[in-house]
């Protein structure tokens, strides 16, 4: 092997390619965690209470999240099958739309179509886990502070919060590491494609070294990257995981 | 007035609820559904769009081509079979290191525990993406590059530190008072392993040995880089190869990708539960 000093990080910032890819990664990460933060919360404070068939329903919201990646990609591209698709056939039927759309062939379309399929998936299990965080809060305590006169604001704000902060947190740090490596799924269904329009860093190492085989620049790209998540991963186990304060 | 309104207060609110638990299920169940009885219908009218919501004639043609019939090199059922002779042999070693590694985590005091109980889930923030190039290598080096041991030990290494994780909070859940007593009885540190905390965290063992099952199954990377050979693919990578043909076989992928999914959900399913319970418990702790 020859050394070749710091060539192919300097010929990566040339790369367009390469910044395409950063752009797209960050689109889909910060896309992606604003979805799987916002909605699961949500729907946990929504389902925050005793009712029929509650136990079954937490049981069989779990089945997107444990569904193997390429059963989830051949859904996608199933339903999404711009001619025989299912979801093309509605929006024709409905009026919706004159022209059958195809959404993981449209430059526009196929990053926000990947982003909601793969929200689809972690959606279920990040409400999972921030209920479990809401049902730790003691009944008494909402009665406490409404006698207090907190309105429903000051009572998440104030109460809520507070309470589960730090499975937020640790639903946080599941999806950035879920959003960020996700792989699979692009491969699959789009490789990346069209024009580099789902290019993302990993599906960029997989292509450089396996389709190009050039291990110097994938190795480079890596480099960074691991770089980059041993800062997130300790800024996290740093200052927002508290497992010792229990 | 008041008390009309707030039972309207109430009726609303569960009205939303119900709404809303609907929603959610739909839109959580309704693909396995469509793609489960799409695969019941005939290839034909599948791929001339005829494909419908409640069919009127079920054909399990489609499954027998795919599981009997050789498209490429051999017949689906081929890889089923690879499938679970990987993801079992995956589960075995699995459980068996994470259960001594979350042993020596949960019963012994020793300088850097807690550092090392919180890699187990640090080494998740690396991409595989990352590792795929070192581990081909280093698989290179063994000589393991195209065997299903190869994706065994990769596969271990994706899930153990997990099921390590799992398990000590299910061990640490046990009073130490029970191996306490039967040391004074004159047990050995591993008869007291083996007879005590085994037996009672056995619930836990099977999750974790069920959570790298699953992992397994459904692991696409590794198989696609580490695997050449037709006769060796797992499922996953079969599927995603007959995926890229240019003329689509809808039928029989659909039936493949029911195969792929189904099984998971049969023996996950029933242990939901107990994975979820170890998992907030090594979360919340």
């Amino acid at each position: 092997m020859e050394y070749s000093g710091l060539k192919n990080f300097s010929s990566l910032f040339k790369d367009e390619v390469f910044r395409t890819s950063v752009k797209n990664s960050l689109i889909w990460t910060v896309g992606s965690l604003a979805l799987q933060l916002i909605i699961p919360l949500g729907l946990a404070l929504l389902l925050n209470k005793e009712f029929k068939g509650g136990a079954l329903i937490k049981t069989v919201i779990l089945i997107p999240w444990i569904t193997p990646v390429v059963g989830v990609s051949m859904m996608t591209r199933w339903i999404l099958e711009p001619q025989l698709g299912l979801a093309n056939k509605i929006l024709l039927t409905s009026g919706f739309v004159q022209q059958p759309i195809n959404f993981l062939g449209s430059l526009s379309r196929a990053l926000p179509t990947l982003l909601v399929i793969s929200s689809w998936q972690f959606i279920p299990f990040g409400t999972l886990l921030l209920l479990a965080a809401l049902q730790t809060i003691p009944v008494h305590v909402y009665d406490a502070i409404k006698v207090d006169g907190a309105n429903s604001w000051q009572t998440f704000r104030y109460l809520i919060l507070p309470m589960i902060g730090s499975m937020l947190g640790f639903v946080f740090f599941l999806a950035f590491v879920w959003n960020f490596n996700t792989f699979s799924l692009i491969w699959i269904t789009t490789k990346g494609g069209p024009v580099n329009s789902t290019m993302t860093l990993p599906v960029l190492i997989y292509r450089r070294a396996f389709k190009a085989f050039n291990m110097g620049e994938a190795a480079a790209i890596a480099t960074m990257i691991g770089l980059f998540l041993v800062i997130v991963g300790f800024v996290f186990f740093k200052y927002l995981w508290r497992r010792a304060d229990y | 007035m008041k008390m009309i309104r707030e039972s309207f207060g109430i009726k609303m609110g569960s009205l939303i609820l119900c709404l809303a638990v609907s929603v959610l299920l739909f839109v959580n169940l309704f693909p396995f559904y469509w793609v489960f009885i799409s695969s019941l219908q005939p290839n034909l009218e599948i791929l001339t769009g005829r494909t419908r919501l409640i069919p009127s004639n079920i054909t399990l043609t489609n499954y027998a081509n795919l599981l009997f019939e050789t498209a490429g090199v051999t017949a689906f059922r081929h890889y089923i079979l690879n499938s679970l002779k990987v993801s079992i042999a995956v589960a075995l070693l699995s459980t068996l290191i994470a259960s001594v590694g979350a042993y020596g985590l949960s019963r012994y005091q020793f300088y850097g525990k807690e550092f090392i109980g919180r890699m187990l889930l640090f080494v998740y923030v690396f991409p595989t993406i990352l590792i795929i190039m070192p581990a081909y290598d280093l698989m290179a080096k063994l000589r393991l590059v195209d065997t299903h041991l190869a994706l065994i030990l990769i596969h271990t290494t994706l899930a153990a530190p997990f099921c390590t994780w799992l398990l000590r909070s299910f061990f640490d859940s046990i009073p130490g008072e029970l191996e306490e007593a039967a040391a004074i009885d004159g047990c050995s540190k591993w008869k007291s392993f083996l007879h005590i905390l085994v037996p009672l965290a056995a619930p836990g063992m099977l999750t974790a040995g069920i959570y790298a099952m699953v992992t397994s199954w459904g692991e696409y990377i590794f198989v696609l880089v580490m695997i050449n050979s037709g006769t060796k693919k797992t499922v996953p990578l079969a599927l995603a190869a007959y995926m890229s043909h240019v003329d689509i076989q809808w039928g029989r992928l659909l039936a493949g990708s029911a195969l792929n999914v189904i099984p998971i959900l049969v023996i996950f399913l029933p242990l939901a539960k107990i994975f979820l319970k170890g998992f907030l418990e090594g979360a919340l702790k």
